[in-house]
């Protein structure tokens, strides 16, 4: 379970995330949206450990993400946005070296069961640089969960990809959810993602959580609403006119 | 396998599938064989120009001349340009994107998500360009060894090798320096082309704008001298020069190896622990920044501004 009791950062004078007040359940596909700048990938940057908060605390099964960052970091995997990977490597060298760093045993029984849950395994021994922005997202996924982690960070992870990229990491992260019973923790801004994959969603806007919730509660809740855009607009539209 | 094998492992493998790279150590083997090659024939030529004078004074009834010193590694003393140039520019080339380049390609947000401490990224790293610069050293020396006994017919004898391995171990270090600066260079600048912009003007700066300042207060000096009077013989170098030459590393580099291949007749046969205790000042200035560059690194890794 992810927890964060008044989770903080400020730049200065600028206050990113402002008590971040969150919870999610183990199993869970949270959304997390909010607009540009909102202040979703400097929470998830805390939450993944990459900085540390000024104030608060956040914890993931029970680990502080400050003091057993360590630990912290055993759990997780973590895809950030445009992610590169080593071009002159293939998808094999690639998945390797960051198995290896995350301590996996087997790397190479593990690569062969990832790639084949990808559908990956005849672009296996190509270069990275050759492959599509569709594929090394998967590759990046691959990397993401080689070590079975219990809570899968990703930010943006279908921004820039096609339809048929978008569905097919839709599918993926779905099959990881239901086969692994890994909890996902998805930064988007593409409300119609969020319908079709999360089960709770948080809105964060100017650093402040507006909401989190059960994507049905929060249905229920704004009954007369059509879309979740709707929902989106009348909690962020609410927030900004007050 | 821990982190720092790891990442010495693929920072190997990733340079040798880099063919800038390749180009780069294929010049420096190259240009290394050649400067045995050329050094040999000059000697074979200084000898053979002697063995003329000899049958000359034979044939002429007089006085035959004594035989001049042979001084055999400095056969190889022409390796000490190259490592100076192209050595460091090698150890540029292989540090310049060590941290932009990941932080480019969104690999160093992975890698600080792994479950080890951010200092062993750059252990990992320096472990890594420690063994291509060493076995690219190893082999140049094993080459250049089999030249030498090639183009000379001698076996090296044990002071010999001795001082051809220090003089190995002074590359090594000299190249790593190189290496450590530019890392440096790479985890404090966003763009990858402007941290090898930066480093080779600090390898402009070390390797020709400081030794041709040094020179140029040679020279004025010299003038200076002739022009007061005040001295009957004029100083060929002078403090402030030399104080000059112990900014660039560079220059160092080149007097401690002169000493050790035999270039400087005065200390052909010196033993190499009083060409280590003649030099240590040289030895400190190559060594000082380094150290420093290293603790900035260790330090600098850990700060949040290098995502």
């Amino acid at each position: 379970m992810l927890v964060t009791k008044d989770l903080t950062k400020k730049y200065q004078d600028f206050t990113a995330v402002d008590k971040l007040n969150l919870t999610v359940k183990d199993g869970a596909i949270f959304g997390f949206l909010g607009h540009n700048g909102a202040g979703k990938t400097t929470s998830l940057s805390m939450l993944t450990t990459l900085i540390l908060p000024t104030s608060g605390s956040a914890t993931i099964d029970g680990f502080d993400v400050v003091k057993d960052n360590l630990q912290v970091r055993n759990l997780l995997g973590y895809l950030p946005e445009n992610v590169m990977l080593y071009g002159d490597l293939t998808a094999r060298e690639n998945l390797q070296f960051f198995g290896k760093l995350s301590k996996v045993k087997d790397v190479n029984k593990n690569i062969d069961e990832v790639l084949n849950m990808l559908n990956f395994t005849e672009w296996t021994d190509k270069k990275v640089k050759t492959f599509s922005k569709g594929m090394r997202q998967r590759i990046g996924i691959a990397q993401a969960i080689l070590h079975k982690p219990k809570i899968l960070f990703l930010d943006e992870p279908t921004s820039g990809l096609d339809p048929q990229g978008t569905k097919d990491i839709r599918n993926i992260l779905l099959k990881i959810n239901a086969e692994w019973g890994t909890t996902i923790f998805m930064n988007t801004h593409l409300l119609s993602e969020v319908t079709k994959i999360c089960t709770d969603i948080g809105i964060i806007s100017h650093g402040k959580l507006l909401v989190s919730e059960s994507l049905s509660n929060l249905k229920e809740n704004f009954k007369d609403a059509k879309s979740l855009e709707e929902i989106y607009f009348s909690i962020e539209g609410g927030v900004n006119n007050e | 396998m821990n982190s720092i094998a790891v990442f010495a492992k693929k920072e190997f493998k990733t340079a040798y599938k880099d063919k800038v790279f390749l180009v780069i150590v294929l010049l420096f083997l190259l240009m290394s064989i050649a400067s045995v090659y050329i050094g040999s024939t000059t000697k074979s030529a200084e000898m053979q120009a002697y063995q003329d004078i000899v049958s000359m004074a034979q044939s002429q009834g007089s006085a035959i001349p004594t035989a001049p010193e042979i001084y055999p590694l400095a056969i190889l003393s022409n390796i000490i340009e190259y490592v100076t140039m192209i050595g460091a520019v090698l150890a540029i080339f292989l540090g310049f994107d060590a941290f932009s380049g990941e932080r480019e390609n969104g690999t160093l947000r992975l890698l600080l998500t792994r479950p080890f401490y951010r200092d062993q990224i750059i252990t990992g790293k320096l472990a890594g360009a420690g063994m291509i610069i060493g076995a690219l050293l190893s082999v140049t020396l094993l080459f250049n060894l089999g030249l030498f006994t090639v183009a000379t017919g001698m076996i090296p004898n044990l002071s010999e090798i001795l001082r051809l391995a220090l003089f190995m171990i002074l590359a090594f270090v000299y190249m790593m320096s190189f290496y450590i600066a530019t890392l440096f260079v790479s985890l404090k600048t966003r763009d990858r082309a402007f941290g090898f912009l930066i480093m080779m003007i600090v390898w402009i700066f070390i390797s020709f704008v400081i030794p041709q300042l040094a020179d140029t207060q040679r020279n004025f000096a010299y003038a200076l001298s002739s022009v007061s009077s005040t001295v009957t013989q004029v100083p060929t170098d002078t403090a402030i020069s030399r104080i000059i030459e112990l900014l660039s590393p560079a220059v160092q580099f080149k007097n401690i190896s002169s000493d050790l291949l035999q270039v400087v007749s005065s200390t052909a046969f010196d033993s190499v622990f009083s060409i280590i205790k003649k030099n240590i000042l040289a030895i400190v200035t190559i060594m000082l920044p380094t150290v420093i560059f290293l603790i900035f690194s260790y330090t600098s890794v850990q700060k949040e501004n290098v995502l």
